[in-house]
């Protein structure tokens, strides 16, 4: 195992670093204006002053809430070693309010070396929460709450929020509860009486700009210079990544993946792709391995979906699309094959095949969902007889047969008229 | 039950066909479940070979083994897409033969609830299995994603524990464990799918442990999971289907006189290869439309001349045609195809002259036929006029039709006859189809009389007499029709509360039918 390739050990490191959201976000959080230190300070003073409060942390799915509340959290507990508490639910996993009591309950005995009961039941847990809380207060312990997918859990009866943030309404305990949500309307969702108790607090997250994207580039990108790989592969490895990122075509590549996505998690995913393709013979990256993960990232799969399409699908697509053209408010299978066979009176195609055929080809597409049923009621008709409907634009259907390997020409000319 | 109770190997050569959890057991005491169980044994194949047995795949599996990447790399999920019979799962798994990597395999298809697919992943992780000893018990209960979670954290950290502590030994496993979970559309099904999907979808970001790599198989491009809750989009790796060319390296790898076989996809790949390019449907087309092929020759080794091929192409022709037509009757059709009391002649399949339409390729009672005809009719005409349709003249034929339509009564007739279309076949009571059966048996039995039918008429006459008789055995006969899936009960009415029933006939079937019956059908079908 010592004797590994330098461009291997590399790749591994990159790879870890890019799985890694706590060094992805680090260098993000070393202004003073950053959400790192907003949050940083609200938490501190709260672990401090030994108040409560509550904060919602908001911004689009992959924008780094929960990395930036690791790495908070993670200081804290340096700092203060002994009077942090930390409990996680999901809103994925917990929503449910017997379940989230069942959950925290059993964090907080895991945290406290006390024995965890599966069978308690929801009364028991909540008492033992409260009590838990009460006694954390009295010994200037804080214990942080983080809700992930805050929204989930303002479904319902918002039970959970209700009594943790009513339980925190006491001089006694000491919590913060951080909800993280990517809804930016989540505290609309809160009930009144729960509204009432949250303090509003939000930090919201966007996305990165242009000088934080070039710095975090180089943060993932560059390799150490210390004694674990060569000095002489180092340098030219650093060299070669400051080349390609100051190479206007990859800028212009940057650009187009972060107009269509522009969180950073979504980045993190492409240098992740154009990393993996890395030669690992030269051990250096190539301006080829961005534009090859560039196209693999940005798919079109609707596109994709017309293009496996076999010539008997195509013209049943054609014919569907040519019905909603003539305005038929709804159509079926049966009238679908109508439409094919006058296409096939008029124009003598090739391509005719018997009705089974034909019923084996509109499953195959009903599988891939290029069309579907157009309601749900109506199950004990027989499928040839339920309204269909297709589930591509005719722009798609239309760029999808342009590239399709071997479209017959007569079709192009009857999706247009 | 204890570890060391549930010792069994989990033969890893039969993932292909089943998942863990339906293994056939076989205690095996001697051999305790291993870490290194969970890779697929000694044999490791060679790049080379893994990109030889997948032709067309080779860009797929060189992006999937650079994303999952070198030996203890952590990697981001991946999920795999493409159609049915693109070779995903069977690449994936050949690809972890190659790396030799330790990973969990559940589909949805097999698991089909959220507890069997957790309580799959963990009992492999456990290296439990199910048996007699243990009462084919999973190791873990559990049915909850947060349980779930829990418990696979234990699972995992147990099981990477182990690799490291192991990794003396001979063979270099890595410390990696990967998860991978197959038919990730089905899950879009289930109650609650989408918050179970979600939930897959995020399971790295929940998990926090840069030791399990997750790989997701499905047959849906990812944009169908889009749902309001925002997407944590794994990274896509693409299958499309196969081009005809790959087909047809496909299809002639385990030939054994590839010669002739690739003188036979000449000429019968492309036509096939318009209708469909789903690898299992073709071969199953193919393979029979082979046999006809060779049928004129002796010797199935020989290498065909151009003259040869000529000659085999033009006594195939004619098969081809047909086949085409008929791919559906080979995977059974579910309304006609299926039926119980069928009876497949060979015959429909190799003949191909014009009067094969004539001949039904199953056999019913007469009394079934008529019954088969009167739900026909009674799901097609209006219940308006069946009065007309069945006076003692018996038929439609002095119907006037030759009236001149304007313009409006097209259109009207148009829309009408679109939305009859859009209706399907309509619903009708018991009573009415009993009522048309009795027309049309005595119409059948008079027209019957003069075409000196034997079969119909001793039918018909035994029902005349004992009509009352028969009764019971037409209820009977209704209600085999039904399971035979000719007729559907639709609901019952909500004004009368009788059961309505629903020809499922296609117009093509009754046809048939009634040719062989002889019975005039379209004098009694009402055309609008």
């Amino acid at each position: 195992m010592g004797k590994e390739n330098p461009a291997e050990k590399a790749l591994n490191l990159i790879r870890g670093r890019l799985c890694d959201p706590t060094f992805v976000f680090r260098p993000l959080s070393g202004p003073p204006d950053s959400n790192y230190s907003k949050l940083k300070f609200i938490v501190s003073t709260s672990i401090t002053e030994g108040c409560n409060n509550s904060i919602l942390l908001l911004g689009p799915r992959g924008s780094g809430k929960a990395a930036v509340l690791d790495l908070v959290v993670g200081d804290l507990m340096e700092e203060y070693p002994d009077s942090v508490t930390l409990i996680r639910l999901n809103g994925l996993l917990h929503s449910e309010d017997n379940c989230a009591f069942k959950e925290i309950a059993r964090q907080l005995c895991m945290e406290h070396h006390l024995l965890f009961s599966k069978m308690a039941s929801f009364d028991e847990n909540s008492q033992f929460i409260i009590a838990m809380l009460r006694e954390c207060g009295l010994a200037h312990k804080t214990i942080i709450f983080v809700l992930d997918e805050f929204d989930m859990f303002a479904q319902g009866k918002q039970r959970l929020l209700y009594s943790l943030l009513d339980a925190m309404q006491s001089v006694t305990s000491q919590a913060v509860v951080v909800g993280i949500s990517s809804r930016l309307d989540a505290d609309q969702l809160l009930e009144k009486r729960v509204r009432s108790r949250f303090s509003h607090r939000k930090i919201l997250f966007l996305p990165p700009s242009r000088e934080e994207i070039d710095s975090l580039l180089e943060h993932l990108l560059s390799l150490p210079a210390d004694s674990s790989f060569p000095s002489g592969y180092v340098t030219q490895f650093n060299e070669k990544i400051k080349n390609i990122t100051s190479d206007t075509r990859f800028k212009d590549m940057l650009k187009t993946f972060l107009n269509a996505n522009s969180t950073v998690n979504s980045l993190l995913k492409f240098i992740f792709r154009a990393v993996s393709s890395m030669n690992l013979e030269s051990g250096l990256l190539s301006l080829e391995n961005f534009k090859t993960a560039l196209s693999s990232m940005l798919r079109q799969p609707k596109l994709e979906a017309v293009r496996d399409c076999s010539i008997l699908e195509l013209y049943l697509l054609v014919c569907m699309r040519r019905l909603e053209v003539k305005e038929q408010s709804s159509y079926n299978f049966i009238s679908v094959m109508k439409e094919y066979k006058t296409i096939h009176d008029s124009f003598q195609t090739s391509d005719f095949y018997a009705q089974n055929v034909c019923l084996r080809a509109f499953e195959h597409l009903r599988e891939r969902e290029v069309i579907c049923y157009a309601e749900n009621r109506g199950q004990s008709q027989a499928g040839e007889y339920r309204p269909m409907k297709l589930l591509i634009s005719a722009s798609e259907l239309h760029q999808g047969m342009r590239s399709h390997a071997c479209c017959p020409a007569i079709l192009l000319k009857l999706l247009d008229h | 039950m204890t570890r060391e109770e549930s010792s069994k190997v989990t033969r890893r050569s039969t993932r292909f066909s089943s998942s863990v959890t339906s293994d056939n057991p076989e205690p095996n005491p001697s051999h305790p479940p291993t870490v290194a169980d969970l890779t697929f044994g000694e044999e490791s194949i060679t790049l080379d070979s893994l990109l030889s047995s997948f032709p067309g795949r080779r860009s797929q599996i060189l992006d999937l083994i650079r994303l999952i990447g070198p030996l203890d790399s952590p990697a981001l999920p991946v999920i795999l897409y493409g159609h049915a019979s693109t070779g995903k799962t069977s690449v994936v798994l050949q690809v972890f033969t190659h790396l030799n990597r330790p990973f969990v395999y559940s589909s949805c298809r097999t698991c089909c609830t959220p507890r069997l697919l957790f309580e799959s992943i963990l009992n492999q992780l456990l290296l439990h299995s199910k048996c007699s000893s243990n009462g084919y018990a999973s190791a873990k209960r559990c049915d909850k994603p947060s349980d779930f979670v829990n418990l696979l954290k234990e699972a995992l950290s147990s099981v990477v524990e182990t690799l490291n502590s192991t990794k003396l030994e001979k063979k270099l496993m890595g410390k990696m464990v990967y998860l991978i979970v197959d038919h990730v559309d089905l899950i879009k099904e289930w109650d609650k799918g989408a918050m179970i999907l979600q939930f897959l979808f995020s399971l790295s970001s929940v998990l926090k442990m840069p030791q399990l790599g997750i790989i997701l198989i499905s047959g849906l491009p990812p944009d169908v999971y889009y749902s309001n809750m925002g997407y944590t989009d794994p990274l896509p790796v693409y299958f499309p289907e196969y081009s005809e060319e790959e087909l047809r390296q496909i299809f002639l790898k385990n030939q054994v006189n590839k010669k002739l076989y690739s003188a036979f996809l000449d000429v019968a790949l492309r036509p096939f290869c318009r209708v469909t390019r789903r690898v299992e449907e073709l071969s199953t087309s193919l393979s029979s439309l082979f046999r006809q092929y060779c049928e004129p020759l002796d010797d199935l080794s020989i290498s065909p001349n151009e003259d040869l091929k000529r000659r085999l192409y033009s006594n195939l022709r004619p098969h081809i045609t047909s086949c085409l037509n008929e791919v559906f009757r080979v995977s059974g059709r579910p309304h006609d195809g299926d039926t119980r009391g069928e009876r497949r002649q060979k015959a429909s399949y190799s003949s191909e002259k014009g009067d094969e339409l004539e001949i039904l390729d199953f056999h019913m009672s007469t009394s079934a036929k008529y019954l088969l005809i009167a739900a026909f009719l009674a799901s097609r005409n209006p219940a308006t006029l069946d009065a007309s349709m069945f006076d003692s003249t018996g038929g439609m034929d002095n119907r006037k039709r030759k009236r001149k339509a304007s313009e409006k009564s097209m259109e009207k007739k148009e829309m009408a006859e679109q939305e009859a279309v859009m209706k399907g076949p309509g619903s009708f009571p018991l009573e009415r189809l009993l009522a048309i059966f009795q027309c049309i048996a005595s119409v059948g039995d008079s027209s019957l009389g003069e075409e000196e039918d034997e079969e119909g008429e001793e039918e018909a006459t035994g029902y005349d007499k004992e009509s009352n008789n028969m009764m019971s055995d037409i209820l009977l006969q209704v209600s085999s029709l039904c399971d035979a899936n000719f007729m559907i009960k639709s609901g019952s009415c909500p004004l009368e509360g009788s059961i309505r029933y629903r020809s499922m006939v296609s117009e093509d079937l009754s046809l048939k039918v009634a040719r062989s019956l002889s019975f005039p059908l379209s004098k009694y079908l009402y055309r609008r």
